[in-house]
């Protein structure tokens, strides 16, 4: 595995970005950067800036607005990227999936590699979503390279 | 031939010892904090991976200055360490900062365009003491030149003991710690975002992060002028001054572009003043 | 005659002669290439006379004669000027500039007849090739501007040839007033030049012109008062000596009593002409001219006339209190109007600001009067004239392209106006960073400033705050659109071309030959009136020495080099075709169109995302800082005069 591969599986940059959530998530995913959880152990960064970011953490249901603006947001970020879905709302609207203004989850703008389900999801439950998305940026950038040698 | 030796080692060792430095820096953080923190390569993992992301680019003076800024850090350093004249050094590293600022404006983001205004506010704050201390060595040593400082017996310290002060005050905005971090907002990123540096991603952001290295050990070298006999004392110097501002940077929360300039204007330049004033006499 | 003295001649005559020619003959076609000829001729004779090298020249004395009644006439002109405007000081202050000149000529008996007339050492071959090559240069950007301008602001009966005379005639005044050993005929120059200013600030004829014209003309005035007197006050102490620059320079170590006041008057005049504080309003209101008079009298050559005036007295009032107190007034100006430029968002008064600091800088440097200080001095002049002409140039440019000259308004100009840009931001890069001249320059005095330590404090504070303005304006230049395309070069009139691509180029080029001109041009005019120049050329660097050791040395061509590295690593290793063009971040709220800045608000409104520069306008306030700028001012002045009979 090239420098770079490895590179990029032990600097993960993230990009957090709440759709409609009710904040559960999101006091969560704070909750995570810090002391008690610490993901900054695995090189994880959250930073503001989508052209700085790998990883895009969703949470909350998907409505038209916020659709345009996840896609805006995901389109500049640069590959390899990888989005996690956390929360209920973001993997299917959760218990909004019926209202009016809610298209659904996240992948109703937007591609998701990752679902991490909970109302709010736990801490140690973000952390193993973000770690088996290094799995798939992983995957990714392998087969990325495959097709270029082959 | 000496000189090509010395040229080569900085290349190619400064950024090692720069990223290394900075990956003690997340540390050492971390562990004051009460957190484990990042593995100390991390900023050599941050950079590899940047080098690795596909190239957004809003236009392509973006690049030319960022190349401008990398080329003129390591020009200052290698000045720095073959000893040539030390108001030269600090107007090269005005350059390179304003390098950095060009690019920072050329994009038309708003956010870009704040931080670029606060880096210039941030220049205007450490040039006066920079040069001071430059004026300072001279009224020592009769001589503006670095390898002057190499060869005085007794350490610089001594008699410029308030402009070291001064000197670590700017430090302070040089590293880019709080309560000075206002141009990149390295690590909070609440207020301007990465500010200067938002539209730079993947290579290019890389080559940022690089010349950071560079400058790292450009301001540290400084440091190390206040003991240059012998330099190990020097280097111990340097590494107490770093901590220092690593512990300033844990206690202090971002303050204001005014703030700053109020604290290094009348701190920083008076300090410098009553030094070099008794000096004179 | 011989070959040197006809090249004098035609730098004296041919200005007036194409200057009346211009005036007289009504044909854009004809003052074009009458323009073009002319400066071609200037910039080459200049060379020539470089050349040769120095030398003394006496005309014939009838000339004598001629000059003292052309300054009564050059008096009561500007007389008729004061009443025709109704300006009390104008009026005042030419009656008493006329009484004092009726008491030399006529009550003091004769005067020692001054033999060589024409003193033409190094300095003043160095200022004239600044006045001929740069003054030419922007003559011809001059013909081609006023057509332009009139035609943006149309008159009944064309002004040009006015125009044209007024800024041709005056070429001539400076070389007279470069080449001239004899006080009487430096005094006809510099008031011709005076006259000069105002019928040119005044060109537009509306109020504010008119307004800007009249305060230029009594400060201008106040300052020949101050030469008069002083040749009153010379003849007086110096009885049976003849009034020349060369009789004052020639006693060693300093002028003293009377002559000391006489000298502290001459360094006054120095200060009106060169608009230091608390004279410092009439540059900035002369700003309301057209751009070619900005470049050509109020930054490249009239207000040099000053600083000429003040290195040249140096050796004069070296060692006396007047040297420190120079240094003082002249690095509190470089410091105050410095600041002062942060605040201005008009382009104009920014360069205008900077060119009084630069003055300053200039000035405090001729107070040090140290060899490294003088040599300073010296190439500062010559590298401000460049580069500063060339910014003020690109601004007329700038100025007739989008109708403004506000900083706000030119946001953008890169993608707009790439070569303009390019030739500005070399403008700015050259006017204060390394290794171009201006920083050499700036270097050499921080290092000679050392002597008096309240000085180098305010060089400090005063270089701190230049970077900002100046990236501050070039950073709104360089915004630009999304995009990797290369822009298309704009179309520029040839007299644009080579005006502003002759100062650009000159400016890169002498930046990387500044050891030769070290050599050539600066140190010999050092050593007119100092042992040694203190900056010396060793190897490939200029080393500042004071007492024989090296206190500092700058290296000029491995610097250029990193530049080229700079440029070549852009140019060969950036591959545009590699990366995507993404749109700034708008917190993904852009509203779709790549080089969109607009971005959906409330309701999906969309909103344009706006700019603007820092003006500082809540903690700098101009007029605050200008009246403490002036009562400082004053108060040093005052000293300055008062105290040559008390200390």
């Amino acid at each position: 595995m090239g420098i770079i591969q490895k590179s990029q599986i032990k600097s993960p940059w993230l990009l957090h970005y709440d759709c409609s959530s009710c904040n559960g998530c999101d006091i969560e995913i704070l909750a995570s950067l810090t002391p008690l959880y610490d993901i900054e152990r695995f090189g994880i960064i959250n930073t503001g800036n989508p052209k700085h970011a790998d990883i895009l953490l969703v949470t909350g249901g998907v409505n038209q607005r916020n659709a345009r603006v996840l896609r805006n947001l995901y389109d500049q970020m640069p590959e390899p990227k990888v989005v996690v879905a956390v929360g209920t709302c973001a993997c299917s609207g959760g218990g909004f999936h019926n209202c009016y203004n809610i298209l659904g989850g996240v992948d109703k703008a937007i591609p998701v590699d990752v679902y991490v389900p909970g109302c709010a999801a736990r801490p140690e439950a973000i952390i193993d979503g973000v770690v088996m998305g290094l799995q798939k940026l992983k995957e990714k950038t392998s087969k990325k390279s495959e097709e270029a040698a082959g | 031939m000496r000189e090509l030796v010395i040229i080569l080692l900085v290349l190619l060792g400064a950024p090692l010892l720069g990223g290394f430095l900075t990956g003690a820096d997340r540390v050492i953080t971390a562990r004051m904090q009460g957190r484990v923190g990042p593995p100390v390569l991390q900023p050599f993992y941050d950079f590899f991976k940047l080098l690795g992301k596909e190239r957004f680019l809003i236009n392509q003076r973006q690049v030319f200055w960022v190349i401008g800024y990398l080329v003129l850090v390591i020009t200052s350093l290698v000045m720095l360490c073959m000893g040539r004249d030390l108001l030269i050094i600090v107007f090269v590293m005005a350059f390179a900062a304003i390098c950095f600022v060009l690019g920072g404006f050329s994009t038309r983001s708003p956010y870009s365009h704040i931080g670029s205004h606060r880096e210039l506010l941030q220049m205007l704050a450490y040039e006066p003491v920079l040069i001071l201390l430059a004026i300072g060595v001279f009224m020592q040593n009769k001589s503006f030149l670095v390898k002057d400082i190499w060869t005085r017996p007794e350490p610089l310290l001594f008699s410029l003991p308030l402009v070291f002060i001064a000197v670590l005050i700017i430090l302070t905005i040089k590293m880019r710690k709080s309560p000075f971090d206002l141009s990149t907002c390295h690590h909070a990123h609440q207020e301007i975002i990465q500010g200067i540096t938002i539209e730079y991603s993947g290579p290019y952001l890389a080559i940022i992060e690089l010349t950071h290295w560079y400058e790292l050990v450009l301001v540290l070298g400084l440091v190390v002028l206040f003991w240059a006999q012998p330099i190990w004392m020097g280097l111990i110097l340097a590494a107490i001054a770093f901590f220092i501002e690593l512990v300033i940077d844990n206690i202090c929360a971002r303050m204001t572009w005014s703030w700053m300039l109020k604290v290094t204007w009348t701190a920083g330049i008076l300090l410098c003043v009553l030094n070099l004033g008794a000096n004179l006499f | 005659m011989d070959k040197a003295t006809s090249l004098i001649a035609i730098l004296m005559w041919l200005p007036v002669i194409a200057a009346v020619l211009c005036y007289i003959v009504h044909s854009y076609a004809f003052r074009n290439i009458l323009v073009w000829l002319t400066g071609i001729t200037l910039a080459t004779v200049s060379v020539m006379l470089f050349a040769t090298g120095p030398f003394d020249y006496q005309p014939s004395v009838i000339w004598n004669g001629m000059v003292e009644a052309a300054d009564f006439v050059l008096m009561v002109l500007i007389l008729y000027l004061g009443i025709k405007n109704r300006h009390k000081l104008i009026i005042n202050l030419t009656l008493i500039q006329i009484a004092v000149l009726i008491y030399f000529d006529f009550f003091m008996g004769p005067h020692t007849a001054v033999n060589p007339i024409f003193v033409i050492d190094n300095l003043a071959l160095v200022m004239s090739l600044i006045i001929n090559i740069v003054g030419s240069l922007i003559c011809i950007y001059g013909v081609r501007y006023i057509a332009e301008h009139e035609e943006h602001h149309p008159v009944n009966k064309t002004r040009q040839p006015r125009f044209m005379f007024w800024l041709v005639i005056f070429l001539g005044a400076m070389n007279g007033i470069v080449f001239s050993n004899d006080l009487m005929w430096l005094y006809f120059f510099w008031e011709m030049t005076t006259l000069c200013s105002y019928e040119l600030i005044g060109h537009n004829l509306d109020k504010e012109a008119i307004d800007n014209a009249c305060r230029a003309l009594w400060m201008n005035m106040a300052g020949g008062v101050a030469f008069a007197l002083a040749l009153v006050l010379l003849a007086l102490s110096m009885p049976g000596q003849p009034l020349a620059l060369r009789t004052l320079l020639a006693s060693p170590g300093g002028a003293t009593g009377t002559i000391l006041l006489a000298v502290a008057l001459l360094v006054l005049a120095g200060f009106t002409k060169s608009a230091q504080m608390p004279f410092q309003n009439w540059l900035l209101g002369a700003m309301v001219a057209p751009t070619p008079v900005s470049a050509l009298l109020h930054s490249s050559t009239m207000v040099k006339a000053g600083v000429y005036l003040i290195v040249r007295m140096a050796p004069a009032y070296q060692g006396t209190y007047i040297s420190n107190l120079v240094a003082v007034a002249g690095a509190f100006t470089f410091m105050m109007t410095s600041i002062l430029a942060v605040t201005q968002s008009n382009a104009k008064r920014v360069l205008a600001y900077s060119t009084i600091a630069n003055l300053g800088l200039i000035i405090a440097c001729a107070g040090i009067n140290t060899p490294v200080a003088i040599s300073a001095a010296i190439a500062l002049i010559i590298f401000h004239a460049v580069s500063k002409g060339l910014l003020f140039l690109s601004t007329g440019v700038i100025e007739h392209n989008i109708g403004s000259r506000d900083i706000e308004d030119m946001g953008g100009l890169v993608d707009r106006m790439p070569v303009t840009t390019m030739i500005v931001a070399i403008g700015v890069l050259s006017m204060f960073l390394p290794p171009f001249g201006m920083l050499m320059g700036k270097w050499a005095a921080i290092e000679a400033s050392t002597q008096l330590p309240l000085v180098a404090l305010m060089f400090v504070a005063a270089s701190a705050v230049t970077a900002l303005f100046w990236i501050k304006w070039l950073g709104r230049l360089l915004e630009g659109e999304p995009g990797l395309a290369h822009k298309k070069p704009e179309h520029l009139a040839p007299h644009y071309w080579v005006s502003l691509g002759g100062l650009a180029l000159g400016a890169v080029i002498m930046g990387v030959m500044v050891l030769p001109i070290m050599n050539k041009v600066v140190i010999p005019a050092v050593k007119a009136s100092h042992q040694n120049a203190g900056l010396i050329v060793q190897g490939a660097s200029i080393a500042a020495e004071t007492s024989r050791t090296i206190i500092g040395s700058f290296t000029p061509w491995p610097l250029f080099a990193v530049l080229a590295v700079v440029i070549l690593a852009f140019w060969l290793l950036f591959k545009p075709g590699k990366a995507t063009v993404k749109p700034i971040y708008l917190c993904g709220e852009n509203t779709g169109a790549l080089n969109s800045v607009r971005y959906l608000s409330t309701a999906d409104q969309e909103v344009q995302s706006s700019l603007s520069n820092y003006y500082f306008a809540g903690y700098l306030k101009e007029s605050k800082l200008n009246e403490f700028g002036n009562v400082i001012a004053i108060i040093v002045l005052v000293i300055l005069l008062l105290g040559v009979k008390v200390l």
